[in-house]
């Protein structure tokens, strides 16, 4: 289980939950922010500070972006788990769902 | 008074030696309980929950034979969030009762989960007698500087001046180094990491859990709600190569950017300093060697703290020597007292050190 953003995040990414993440696994995509599914540690310390209340727990997607879930899985494939957003230098290139 | 030469059984068995291994591989949701974690938002003992779930499994040990122990306090909530066996005891009393179970069950893989307030506070007396014991456990010590259960009063560890509730002018008392305390105690395995150093934190854990005797491991977990940033200059990617000193066997302690700091001796107070590398020379660092016998240079090792003058702090394996356990020798007796045959109670009763009071 893991919280994942959704697409309220979509070409605004506030950046909010990255300073709350205590464990910098929030990273940012060129359109939008994704948590990483095996870093988050499921501390919920993200979820409520989201202006735009992106960010919700793996069981409470509402279905309308239920196709997020996977979104933030899939944008980790090329990169597997860095282990901290803050070493990351470049952009993930974003799969956003059609 | 007589003394006798004890036997030394198990004094090269790895820690995990007497433990059942699993029957198929494990994954992380076989240690998940269907227990709803109640933790706050952004606690660091999330981290350390995923951690510790994310590698039991690799330990390879059936879940029936391990049992998590905790005290009181957040960190003590554990045990209901791991499905294995654990006991949510009494304050500061968990080593006392794992210190039991790892005596007569030399087959379960023994855990202590304690924090700065139930191992320090209440429950010191049984850390150190634990500690000082080598008792075949494994304690993790949550260590957040504040009492967060009965929300933001002062803590052993925190440090001198701190205002909080019941410090209202900031706090008189010097704090405890629980890694000075535990080498002090004659703990065989000390360790210090930090809950968001998921690598970090796992390869500590997986030593503790393999080596025979107590480890002692304290983990710096951020509170964020009593005392929230605690840890920022150590978690900082900006300052933490400056303010964090990465312990490493056999390797030189260097540090900084570059590594270009190092720790030498002072030879003339027996301490250890910050030095820069291109200034004494490669030669000069010392070699960290947590296997050495005399704790003395682990000691100093530990005086090096965030909140002291250094304002760094080393994380990693301070100390890993073998010594005898006491559950171990405990056994052999009980093994060697069998053997000798069936006692005489009424003779245990008369005694033989007898004397008149006239």
């Amino acid at each position: 289980m893991t919280y994942v953003i959704a697409q309220p995040c979509v070409d605004l990414k506030d950046k909010a939950c990255v300073d709350e993440c205590p464990v910098d696994c929030i990273y940012e995509g060129e359109r939008m922010l994704y948590v990483h599914p095996d870093e988050c540690v499921d501390c919920g310390a993200c979820e409520p500070v989201c202006p735009v209340e992106a960010i919700f727990y793996e069981d409470d997607v509402p279905e309308e972006w239920s196709a997020y879930v996977q979104t933030n899985v899939d944008v980790f494939a090329s990169v597997g788990s860095p282990g901290g957003a803050s070493s990351m230098t470049d952009l993930l290139p974003d799969v956003l769902p059609q | 008074m007589t003394a006798v030469d004890l036997p030394h059984p198990h004094l090269n068995l790895a820690g995990l030696a007497s433990i059942p291994g699993a029957d198929e591989p494990q994954n992380r949701k076989d240690y998940t309980s269907d227990q709803e974690v109640r933790w706050c938002p952004g606690c660091g003992d999330y981290a350390v929950l995923a951690a510790v779930q994310g590698f039991l499994p690799d330990l390879g040990l059936r879940r029936e034979n391990i049992v998590f122990v905790s005290g009181i306090g957040c960190s003590s909530r554990f045990p209901y969030y791991l499905d294995t066996y654990g006991l949510h005891s009494i304050h500061g009393r968990a080593p006392a009762i794992a210190t039991g179970l790892a005596t007569a069950r030399e087959d379960l893989s023994v855990w202590v989960v304690t924090g700065d307030g139930d191992a320090l506070s209440i429950g010191g007396n049984h850390l150190i007698h634990a500690l000082r014991r080598n008792v075949n456990m494994t304690i993790l010590l949550f260590n957040n500087r504040i009492y967060g259960l009965t929300k933001g009063q002062y803590s052993p560890t925190s440090e001198s001046g701190k205002v909080t509730k019941s410090t209202p002018l900031g706090s008189v008392d010097a704090p405890l180094n629980p890694v000075s305390l535990a080498l002090g105690a004659e703990a065989s395995f000390v360790a210090r990491t930090i809950d968001s150093d998921r690598k970090h934190l796992t390869d500590v854990l997986s030593a503790a859990a393999r080596h025979r005797g107590t480890s002692l491991v304290e983990i710096y977990q951020n509170c964020p709600i009593f005392n929230d940033g605690a840890f920022d200059a150590i978690k900082d990617p900006q300052s933490r190569d400056e303010s964090v000193i990465r312990l490493a066997a056999g390797r030189p302690i260097r540090f900084g950017e570059g590594g270009g700091l190092g720790l030498v001796r002072d030879t003339a107070t027996g301490t250890l300093e910050v030095a820069d590398v291109a200034d004494v020379g490669e030669e000069a660092v010392l070699v960290h060697d947590p296997n050495f016998a005399d704790p003395s240079v682990a000691f100093a090792l530990s005086r090096l703290t965030d909140l002291g003058h250094s304002g760094r702090t080393p994380i990693g394996i301070f100390r890993q020597v073998e010594r005898p356990t006491y559950d171990d020798l405990a056994r052999e007796q009980v093994t060697l007292a069998r053997d000798a045959g069936a006692g005489d109670l009424q003779a245990l009763i008369d005694g033989r050190d007898v004397w008149e009071v006239s």
